[in-house]
């Protein structure tokens, strides 16, 4: 039996141990970014670099990124809060929901600390400078239009995206269903399965789909990260590469297939970029520069703030160079990001 | 103080274990031994604990913005704890407060912003739907002889099917902007007011149990329903009555919800309400609310509550990594359930 004066000693020593680990306060006028994504998923890998390149080329305080440990509006409420508590002053956010998410947004900033929607959008209104990420029905759209010409112009498509609760989804399965029209019924959607970025219900979803129906479908498009991973193995494993697929993202197994030719191409997006330019244009906002009226921004059905992040296909000859197609993009952003969208004194 | 009568003194005997009958091993002891003892003293204890060492580790928890915050959350944890600890009473469970939650906030949303409501009948309205879809739980079970569990878990997925399909997931946000300021408002710049409800509505539960003959008869019905039914009570009046009320409770958290982030989202508590899950259990088994039934801590679910919203909260101002977060708080509290069972024995070789 534990004696309670040996446990209080444990516990004296736990709290001795965890204050230990409490990094110190960097001081009070330098610009600490969180990025703080809407939950672990391997699209968001690429802010922890483009926070850490920040903090180094642009001075910064901090540019850490931050996970919420679940998919969860009330982990990611929690964690911001718990953030602008222990120092950070700026934010870069994926909204755990567009509307729920605004709420929190509006409390960080009425506390001085600007918000950038990052990767996705808030619905407005809203307090945040502005929304800078893929434009996914662009992407989607442009995808698809990919896909057509691989199928040769004509055949059956099937589409495998993401949330129905992610209002990006339904912008996804709108700009597939208008390239598959301009195609005058040559090409037709016969099936669109959503709901699915995540491994279980992709592998169990997916794998049922095309044991039935495989040779009724002559092309794939995936607009969500873990639905391409997916479908590129189920190809794979299909091996007589008669139904072409364009997926999205970047992860080594829709990579790897697309050099073996099981896959077309991929859509990649830029979360690099994201991070690194989002950290860049926070920290000129702190220092007093004020987001330039009149700026070029998109409209898209969230937000008349939009900055496409930028978006470009990978085919077999592009897809070992992805990362300097990546940067490409961010460069050319960068270039003239502060000019374009920003007034500074 | 009322005298038990005796159908709680049976509920009481009937389900409290061996191993935790703290009850017999205080009947000797004096009154302040008796509330060194008590669970609720243990959790107090732990609270204070844990807040001395997070204050004194990080400077961010105890300042203003943390406090409230703090408060805000633990309100609706203590909500939604309470929400299936009048369930558990009676022996049962009810695993759609979740699910009856987002309906209740859904259908609070939709009167506001399609039905243009005033936002006391809204609110009332969508407490009515709660407690009608509480009820309705309670019923099905009743009537089929099916454990709890199982009807809620189908519930579960039938209530928000049904508020999906009927909302296509659209939120609602244009909720009256002092609705939404009542989740934002700060009492002397750290205590949120959505605390104070909690803390009133827990008053009301303990009132319930202790000073009214239904809340004895809730206590009974759980702790041994056939001797309940031979005593008179109605026993599956007095379980619809206590799904009822937890679909009024998890309507009351799902609220402050709203307030709190000025919208109603069908993914507030996550698919299927399955987010509300683990504070809904947390707080009341914490807290010393038997599984079994037929004994209830409303002080101890709020404490439990409190405490396991406090150590989220300061591990996270600890920074030791967002995905150590739930493994630091599943062994924290191991730690504090073997703190309170050492404090336990101490007291009780020193006190009888």
């Amino acid at each position: 039996m534990l004696r309670s004066e040996s446990v209080l000693k444990m516990f004296a020593a736990a709290g001795l141990a965890l204050a230990g680990w409490a990094a110190p306060a960097a001081a009070a006028d330098a610009t600490k970014v969180a990025l703080v994504p809407g939950g672990p998923h391997p699209y968001f890998a690429a802010w922890e670099k483009a926070g850490q390149d920040a903090m180094k080329d642009f001075k910064l305080g901090a540019a850490d990124y931050r996970v919420p440990q679940k998919w969860e509006l009330s982990q990611q409420n929690s964690l911001l809060e718990s953030l602008l508590s222990q120092g950070y002053n700026a934010f870069l956010v994926f909204p755990g929901d567009p509307v729920g998410s605004n709420s929190t947004v509006a409390e960080l900033t009425e506390n001085g600390a600007p918000v950038i929607a990052t990767a996705g959008c808030l619905k407005e209104p809203t307090t945040a400078l502005f929304c800078f990420g893929t434009d996914t029905g662009n992407s989607a759209y442009l995808g698809t239009k990919e896909l057509i010409k691989a199928m040769g112009g004509k055949g059956r498509i099937v589409h495998l995206t993401g949330f129905l609760v992610d209002p990006n989804t339904q912008l996804r399965i709108d700009a597939v269903e208008k390239a598959a029209k301009e195609t005058n019924g040559a090409v037709s959607v016969v099936q669109v399965i959503a709901d699915i970025d995540a491994p279980e219900p992709a592998e169990e979803k997916i794998n049922a789909y095309l044991a039935a129906h495989a040779n009724d479908v002559d092309g794939i498009v995936t607009t969500a990260w873990v639905p391409a991973v997916v479908a590129s193995n189920a190809l794979r494993k299909i091996g007589d590469k008669r139904i072409k697929m364009v997926g999205i993202d970047h992860d080594e197994v829709v990579l790897k297939a697309i050099k073996d030719g099981y896959v077309n191409g991929t859509m990649l997006q830029n979360p690099y970029g994201q991070g690194y330019i989002g950290s860049y244009a926070l920290d000129r906002i702190r220092n007093g520069c004020k987001v330039k009226a009149g700026a070029p921004f998109k409209t898209i059905a969230l937000t008349n703030r939009f900055i496409d992040s930028g978006t470009v296909y990978a085919d077999k000859d592009a897809v070992d160079n992805y990362v300097g197609s990546m940067q490409a993009i961010t460069k050319k952003i960068f270039a003239d990001f502060a000019s374009t969208y920003l007034t500074c004194p | 103080m009322n005298a038990p009568t005796s159908v709680e003194g049976a509920a009481m005997a009937e389900s409290e274990p061996p191993a935790r009958d703290d009850g017999l091993s205080q009947k000797g002891a004096p009154g302040w031994t008796r509330f060194l003892l008590t669970n609720e003293f243990g959790l107090v204890t732990l609270i204070v604990i844990f807040g001395a060492v997070f204050a004194l580790g990080t400077p961010g928890f105890s300042s203003p913005f943390n406090l409230f915050t703090l408060g805000r959350t633990m309100a609706i944890d203590i909500m939604i704890g309470f929400s299936m600890m009048v369930v558990i009473v009676t022996g049962g469970l009810n695993l759609s407060v979740g699910a009856i939650g987002v309906c209740v906030a859904i259908g609070c949303g939709w009167l506001l912003e399609v039905a243009g409501a005033p936002l006391a009948l809204a609110i009332f309205a969508a407490l009515a739907l709660g407690a009608a879809l509480g009820a309705l739980n309670g019923v099905l079970i009743v009537r089929s002889g099916l454990h709890s569990f199982i009807i809620t878990l189908a519930t579960m997925s039938v209530f928000f099917g049904l508020m999906l399909f009927l909302t296509h997931a659209n939120a609602y946000r244009q909720v009256p902007l002092e609705f939404s300021a009542f989740g934002k408002m700060r009492f002397a710049g750290y205590l949120s007011p959505l605390l104070l409800v909690s803390i009133a509505i827990g008053l009301l539960l303990a009132g319930l149990y202790r000073f009214t003959p239904l809340g004895r008869e809730m206590l009974a019905a759980g702790a041994k329903a056939a001797a309940a039914e031979l005593s008179g009570v109605r026993v599956g009046r007095t379980i619809v009555i206590c799904h009822a009320l937890s679909g009024v409770l998890a309507g009351i958290a799902a609220v402050m919800v709203v307030a709190r982030t000025g919208a109603a989202i069908p993914q507030m508590a996550g698919n299927l309400g399955q987010d509300w899950l683990l504070p809904a259990f947390l707080g009341p088994v914490l807290g010393g609310t038997l599984l079994a039934g037929g004994r209830a801590s409303v002080l101890g679910t709020f404490l439990g509550a409190a405490l396991v919203s406090e150590l989220t909260n300061g591990l996270l101002q600890f920074r030791i990594g967002e995905f150590w977060v739930q493994t630091w708080l599943g062994l924290l509290l191991l730690l504090a359930v073997l703190m309170d069972l050492a404090r336990r024995s101490f007291l009780a070789r020193r006190g009888v």
